[in-house]
């Protein structure tokens, strides 16, 4: 406090001091960019005069010129400015860009650094990208956009979580996804409930709680180097998102933001045989409660009794997935004031999200309020402060994967003379007059579709706060010290139940669930900002001290059979149980960073961070339960010291070396411990083992390791740019499940064993192709190829399996010297010529079951996007085309509509009444001449099923995935009005295939979002949308 | 400048005598869990895995094995076992289902009371235990892991080997032999022992009647094997009366683990129906209106009381509700009792020691007799709502199908067949061992088996990857993984 008074004392004395010296004035102001955007670094000039300053940290400088001096203001990549000294002591101005990037990136830890220092690769993606074409979960508008980051999301619902991996997957069992952090700080973004091989809801993720509608802009950190200050929590890459605060407003802003879309199937995915209806054997009357075989003869017209004994015409119905699926609806809207003076700025916004899924009675509410305020203390003081509470209420999550409970998979499986209109029932919602299931299956686990969207119930409710508080003291000029404080904590409360009546729980079964997490984050650096050690060589660097606390308690209570029927209230149930969770994790760190500049074009910067973990933290543990990692990363400008010709405007050769510690995710991993479950029996308590891994007290967090190096080179006077990366990472002691065999009692053992590698290409191309006064052209293509190799898995080099479908004929594994991910599973036998080998079995020859082989890899290796935005006077435009290739997917919606006779390869040419004679061989090499007569074809697909390589394609896709078109009004007509800006866009989302090599399912299908990629099994149709979009600003 | 470096040099000391992860250790405890529990709080935990969960007594008890011994039959797609088709999953849902609880928590107790020095009561309560977990697997699957079992804790074994059945056999009856030796008066385990209330002479009684069995199953193998442990269980003294059943007490919740596992299918699965061949085995038997009831209305009249045929399809028959049922209001209850040996059996077994001439005292139609009245009088015991079957109505049944010693082998072996209703793996043991009853096999064109009826399950396909060399040696050793491989006793 005293040093605050002294420094303000001496500087107003240095004022007065100037100010009779000379004629001159102390001139202050902000340096924004066109966004308003607070430019650090820029150089403010007297003209003609050696006397210049830098603005600091949040743009603002302080120099003296006389009246009539003209100020020159400068940036890199920015179009220089004067201005003559007036009167006025305050100069702001807003530079604007030579050309569409940005020269000043959100790097770790909130540092906002020039382009030119930065060694690695770093993408930032401006706010509009995200909320021009937004998305119920906001990250998913990300995808395609950004080289090295693969985004899948959407068939889990609009509810669903998202999966995000950048430059490949580094731990083969552990956590994937990169780190979130929102407005400095860390956010939590685990998934809430997800659908496993037994079924399931996805509840969602962190992520989606963030609004995009506030995103101001997103920088991508994909590397080791870039992530190494933010530990161990980062070794996936870290996504750094900052809301809109309310700088470059002029006086109070209104914005105002009203979104309408529309979700629609895109039917022609399907694509299914219509000329064969329900039936076995090629009878249309065998087994008529066996709703989902398509085995009976051509359908005729004639009446035949159905599942319910209702004769109906055995004609074909239509698409049952268009008659129960709905348009989905999505209305988004707005409002936020901001304002901002010489002292600071304010945002205030609030957004209600009101969403309709295509399944029905599946809805989402969200509220969303942020308040995001910027303030100056005096000269040396910053304090930011952000906050933001998100209530959402949730209901009618579709159920996924099997069957119980999953609409869906009974939708997709109805055969062609079945209509799902007919499976309403009697007493409405598919259900009896008695208000019990109206079934559709023998199969008491085939749920009707109606039944499972109005009855079942999987809604949650949530709250959560996300807040941060970010205050930089300006100690002396080059000396200054920055604090941070936030947290994230949300309450949820989940109910799920099985409705009364249900077939396969006639008295059906509740779950209420309430849990709180709870994490914050408190850190404290002190730095140097552009010290000047010698001539020529400017240091910035930083020392600091954090915390990261994470706590988690949740309350459950379930019952079942319900006591009053239709009374949704867990004390209404007969046999009730509930039970109790707990875990607290820390981390403590200590880093630093030192970047040396050496005269304005050769930048180097060297990191060291390190971890104490609580979670390897065990009495008597001999191996250390912290790690020191370490990075450098080297950028060189060579167009600044070289002359390269007119063409290049811009050449940046950037690499780097980085280690990040990673894993050691779980709390109470090293020591084994019992519990007690359930209620007693008779009398006794139940006790046993908890927890199915064998625990090793000796675990160490595993190490990344990455080389990077990468080219910035632009042309033409900045009109084209091509950012190449090339990177190169290996993960070492991957904490893996050294898998186990079940009869050792346990499924796996943990080991720091596993090593996996990844290496790749993200490539960005930008151009301005055109550009006048009334027309501008950009286009953009990105291009990310990331191989991956397994190194090492276990200590026997064993597989390790993952999850499996529910057909359980395939693992997605990891098996050392192949790529991450394989899908491993049961195949055709063949011959030495590739035919498929068969066995005569009742007189008809059918494929036989081989073993286990690679059949592909879940993991798309190759991505590839375009990007165009076009502009015509107050039209603007933009188009991207993205596709993936290189990966394949095992479908069980597929291997279902095999074995039942939907898929049209069980239709031979010439029809199945002229019997199909299969090619291939039989066992003893013989060619094979048996007909197999339309009665018996079903016995031949019916093998295919346990045949996992029957399902298994290709998932490359090019699709359309986002197409917007927008029209400002011109000014003019606003003149007059309180209206400042207005624009309209018309959107759409996933509009059509340019290319697609599955049948029947979107290529991007998953059932949840963890490591297992590659499994679909009846999820939700990713579907098509289209929405307008209104943007007022007053 | 200097004045920068000095104060970073500074911050580093001061940063380096911090203690930077103070607590930490304390703070990686689970508050809500415990490093060890009493034996007694894990006991009556391994009995209800033994008994079993919905899960394992849905697809390896009743889809498969109850239809494949002709108990039960159903039309209905998923039921496996009636037409033999291969299920991976419910195929080895026992082996997926006890190994990572049964067999893990009892090997785990073991450990614990070896550790505490116990060889009293409670080790030799756990090791009977011990026996019948594992005599259910190998019976059922053929050679599988057994001395290296569960230990992957314990002894840090992650692939055990698999021990031939002949090995398993041999040290599961000196196990037992040991076991009920150790059995002292009393013992500590309380409330924890839910099968016999700490009643030891039930557990000696138990102990010895498992040999009993273990011994008889080898027959066919090493019949002096047999001859010698079985006389060594009658002697040592087996189950007396009802009284003994080795059975587990279920409650109608509160959760499921205290469900009894099929009374869980029969709520949630409507389609089993009593087989023809057991409702016409029953014709006349007092015990058909007890077991059965007809599917649409419930009779118990028997003249309503019809079996459906094995290997009937949706295409062959056209309204299963004409057909009986296991009878809901009596034996398919959430609270009814999971039956692990009877004391019916037990006389059966010495009517076949008898029967082939081996020490017993008494003779096979004695003991004959003696069995079929424990059969049909225990249900009353066993079941709420079971009619109880009277002195009388006993003898005038055996009045009408006395023992017949010409045909005593098969007469004894389906008396055991409908005795074990309900332990389905006993009944396919037996089964396998003595070709008694004669069954009829179905013969769909989808079956596996190449129209027999299976000999064992399946091992799960998994182990080829997490237990690669093991199990390939034993495939080598026992043959192929198919349904129709036999195992070592079977052979």
């Amino acid at each position: 406090m005293k040093t605050k008074f002294l420094t303000i004392l001496s500087s107003f004395l240095l004022m007065f001091a100037f100010g009779f010296s000379v004629q001159a004035q102390s001139i202050s102001g902000t340096v924004t960019d066109d966004n308003g955007v607070p430019l650090p670094g820029a150089t403010v000039l007297v003209e003609g005069t050696q006397n210049g300053v830098s603005t600091d940290f949040d743009g603002n400088y302080s120099i003296n010129a006389s009246n009539g001096d003209t100020l020159v203001f400068s940036f890199v990549g920015y179009t220089n400015q004067s201005v003559v000294v007036g009167s006025s002591a305050t100069v702001n101005v807003s530079l604007q860009p030579d050309n569409a990037l940005s020269e000043v990136v959100v790097t770790a830890l909130g540092m906002k650094r020039n382009v030119k220092a930065v060694g690695y690769s770093i993408t930032q993606v401006g706010g509009e990208e995200l909320s021009d074409n937004k998305t119920t979960n906001a990250i998913n508008a990300l995808q395609g956009k950004v080289a090295g980051v693969m985004v899948t999301g959407g068939s889990m619902g609009a509810k669903g979580s998202s999966r995000v991996v950048i430059r490949g997957t580094s731990s083969l069992t552990g956590n994937n996804q990169p780190l979130y952090v929102v407005d400095g700080i860390t956010i939590n973004n685990s998934n809430l409930g997800s659908a496993g091989v037994w079924g399931g809801a996805d509840y969602g993720d962190g992520i989606s709680s963030i609004n995009p509608d506030e995103i101001e802009s997103v920088s991508v950190l994909k590397g080791g180097a870039a992530a190494a200050l933010y530990g161990s929590r980062a070794s996936n890459g870290v996504i750094i998102i900052n809301t809109k605060t309310g700088a470059g407003t002029k006086g109070i802003g209104v914005e105002f933001n009203s979104s309408t879309q529309f979700d629609m199937l895109n039917l022609s995915l399907r694509d299914t045989q219509e000329i064969y209806g329900q039936g076995r054997d090629a009878s249309k009357v065998s087994d008529a409660i066996d709703t989902y075989q398509a085995w009976g003869p051509k359908m005729d017209g004639s009446l035949v009794a159905q599942w319910d004994g209702v004769a109906r015409p055995y004609t074909n119905k239509g698409s049952n997935l268009d008659k129960f699926y709905q348009t989905g609806e999505t209305y988004t809207n707005t409002i936020a004031v901001s304002s901002s003076d010489e002292n600071g700025s304010t945002r205030f916004s609030v957004t209600n999200l009101d969403n309709l899924d295509i399944v029905p009675n599946s809805t989402l509410k969200r509220n969303s309020f942020g308040l995001n305020s910027s303030r100056k203390y005096g000269d040396k003081l910053n304090v930011d402060v952000n906050m933001k509470y998100i209530l959402e209420d949730q209901e009618g999550n579709p159920q996924l994967s099997d069957s119980p409970g999953n609409g869906n998979f009974a939708v997709n499986l109805f055969a062609p003379s079945v209509s799902v209109d007919d499976m309403m029932g009697e007493g409405g919602l598919g259900r009896n007059a008695d208000l019990t299931e109206f079934r559709i299956s023998d199969n008491t686990y085939s749920q009707n579709p109606y039944f499972a969207a109005y009855n079942f119930i999987n809604s949650s409710e949530k709250s959560r706060f996300i807040g941060a508080v970010n205050a930089r003291l300006d100690i002396t000029d080059y000396l200054y010290l920055r604090g941070r404080m936030g947290g994230d904590r949300y309450d949820l409360h989940k109910t799920s139940s099985t409705p009364w009546g249900t077939a396969f729980q006639p008295n059906g079964s509740i779950n209420e669930n309430k849990s709180t997490f709870k994490q914050y984050d408190v850190d404290a650096f002190l730095g140097t900002d552009n010290l000047q050690i010698v001539d020529g060589l400017v240091l910035n660097a930083f020392v600091g001290i954090g915390t990261n606390v994470q706590e988690y308690d949740a309350v459950s209570k379930s019952g079942s059979d319900f006591i009053v029927p239709f009374l949704i209230n867990v004390g209404n149930t007969k046999n009730q149980g509930g039970g109790y969770s707990y875990w607290k994790t820390k981390i403590n760190s200590a880093y630093g960073s030192a970047e040396f500049g050496f005269q304005d074009w050769a930048y180097l910067t060297l990191t060291a961070r390190n971890d104490w973990f609580s979670t390897l933290s065990l009495k008597d543990k001999v191996a250390p339960n912290n790690d020191l990692y370490t990075s450098a990363s080297l950028s060189l400008v060579l167009s600044d010291v070289m002359d390269l010709g007119d063409t290049v405007s811009f050449l940046k050769l950037r690499g780097g070396y980085s280690q990040v510690a990673g894993g050691a995710d779980s709390p109470y991993a090293l020591s084994l411990s019992y519990g007690i479950y359930g209620q007693g029996h008779l009398g006794a308590s139940l006790g046993n083992i908890s927890g199915g891994t064998i625990p090793n007290s000796e675990i160490t967090p595993f190490e990344k390791n990455e080389t990077e190096f990468g080219v910035d080179l632009r042309l033409f006077d900045n009109k084209l740019s091509i950012d190449a990366t090339f990177y190169d990472n290996e993960t070492l002691g991957d904490i893996v499940g050294v898998s186990a065999s079940a009869t050792s009692g346990f499924g796996a053992a943990l080991a720091n064993l596993g090593n996996i590698s990844n290496s790749g290409i993200e490539l960005l191309v930008k151009g301005e192709i055109m550009r006048t006064d009334d027309f501008a052209w950009n286009a953009s293509i990105n291009y990310t190829n990331n191989t991956s190799e397994v190194v090492a898995t276990n200590d026997t080099g064993g597989n390790i399996s993952m999850d499996e479908p529910r057909s359980r004929n395939l693992n997605v594994t990891h098996i050392v010297g192949e790529k991450y991910g394989a899908l491993y599973g049961s195949s055709y036998v063949r011959n030495d010529a590739g035919a498929i080998v068969h066995e005569m079995v009742n007189g008809i020859p059918i494929p036989k079951i081989g073993a286990r082989k690679i059949l592909g890899f879940g993991v798309a290796p190759t991505a590839l996007g375009f990007g165009s935005s076009f502009r015509y006077k107050d039209f603007n435009a933009s188009i991207l085309v993205e596709g993936k290739t290189g990966g394949q997917i095992y479908s069980g919606t597929n291997a279902f509509l095999i074995r039942n006779g939907h898929h049209k390869k069980t239709v031979p040419a010439g029809g199945r009444e002229a019997g199909f004679t299969p090619s291939g061989v039989m066992e003893d090499g013989s060619s094979i001449t048996t007909s197999i007569p339309q009665s018996q074809q079903e016995d031949y697909y019916r093998r295919t099923y346990s045949i996992a390589e029957e399902a298994i394609q290709d998932s490359d896709y090019m699709r359309l995935r986002q197409l917007s078109i927008g029209y400002t009004l011109p000014s003019d007509m606003l003149e007059g009005s309180f209206i400042s800006k207005a624009t309209v866009s018309l959107i759409g989302r996933n509009l059509f295939f340019l290319s697609n090599s599955t049948d029947n399912i979107d290529p991007e299908s998953a059932y949840n979002n963890g490591n297992s990629a590659g499994l679909e099994w009846f999820g939700l149709p990713v579907p098509r949308t289209i929405g307008l979009n209104l943007n007022l600003k007053f | 400048m200097k004045k920068i470096l000095l104060t970073f040099f500074a911050l580093s000391l001061v940063l380096s005598s911090c203690e930077f992860d103070k607590g930490f250790e304390e703070l990686n405890v689970n508050p809500a869990k415990a490093s060890q529990l009493d034996v007694a709080n894990k006991f009556a935990s391994v009995i209800l895995q033994t008994s079993g969960g919905r899960y394992e007594n849905w697809r390896a008890s009743l889809i498969y094995q109850s239809v494949m011994i002709q108990h039960f039959s159903s039309t209905a797609g998923y039921w496996s076992g009636d037409r033999y088709f291969r299920n991976d999953g419910y195929a080895t849902s026992l082996w997926d289902r006890y190994y990572p609880s049964a067999v893990k928590e009892i090997e785990d107790i073991k450990a614990q009371l070896t550790s505490e020095g116990n060889s009293g009561s409670e080790m030799g309560m756990t090791r009977i235990l011990r026996v019948f977990i594992y005599s259910r697997l190998t019976d059922l699957h053929g050679d599988i892991p057994y001395s290296e079992a569960g230990q992957g804790y314990t002894n840090g074994i992650l692939k055990p080997k698999y021990d031939a059945q002949q090995d398993i056999y041999m040290d599961m009856l000196k196990e037992l032999e040991e076991a009920v030796a150790q059995i002292g008066s009393s013992t500590t385990m309380g409330a924890g022992d839910i099968m016999f209330g700490g009643d030891m002479a039930k557990w000696k009684a138990w102990g010895n009647s498992m040999m009993l069995r273990l011994a008889m199953r080898l027959t066919k193998a090493d019949s002096a094997t047999a001859k010698a442990w079985a006389e060594k269980a009658v002697a040592a003294g087996t189950m007396t009366s009802n009284d003994h059943i080795a059975m587990v007490q279920h409650t109608d919740g509160p959760e499921g683990i205290n469900k009894n596992g099929h009374g869980e299918v029969f709520d949630a699965d409507g389609n089993p129906r009593m087989s023809k061949t057991f409702v016409d085995w029953l014709k006349d038997d007092p015990r058909l209106p007890i077991l059965a009831a007809r599917r649409s209305d419930g009779s118990t009249a028997i003249a309503d009381l019809i079996g459906m045929p094995n290997g009937s399809t949706g295409a062959t028959v056209a309204d299963t509700s004409i057909y009986a049922e296991p009878n809901r209001g009596v034996i398919t209850g959430r609270d009814a009792p999971m039956v692990f040996q009877t004391y019916a059996e037990v006389r059966l077994l010495k009517a076949e020691m008898a029967f082939r001439g081996w020490s017993v005292p008494g003779d096979a139609k004695t003991h004959y007799e003696a069995g079929v009245k424990a059969a049909m009088q225990m249900l009353s015991q066993l079941y709420t709502n079971a009619a109880v079957i009277s002195d009388a109505q006993v003898a005038d049944y055996l009045a009408a199908k006395p023992y017949d010693a010409a045909k005593g082998w098969e007469m004894i072996s389906e008396q055991y067949w409908a005795a074990t209703l309900l332990n389905e793996y006993e009944s396919f043991s037996n089964w396998r061992r003595t070709g008694y009853p004669t069954l009829t096999p179905t013969n769909d064109p989808g079956n596996v088996t190449g129209g027999t009826i299976p000999r064992r399950l399946i091992y799960p396909t998994g182990e080829e990857s997490t237990n690669a060399d093991n199990f390939a040696a034993a495939i080598a050793r026992q043959g192929p993984n198919d349904f129709t491989t036999k195992v070592w006793w079977d052979k």
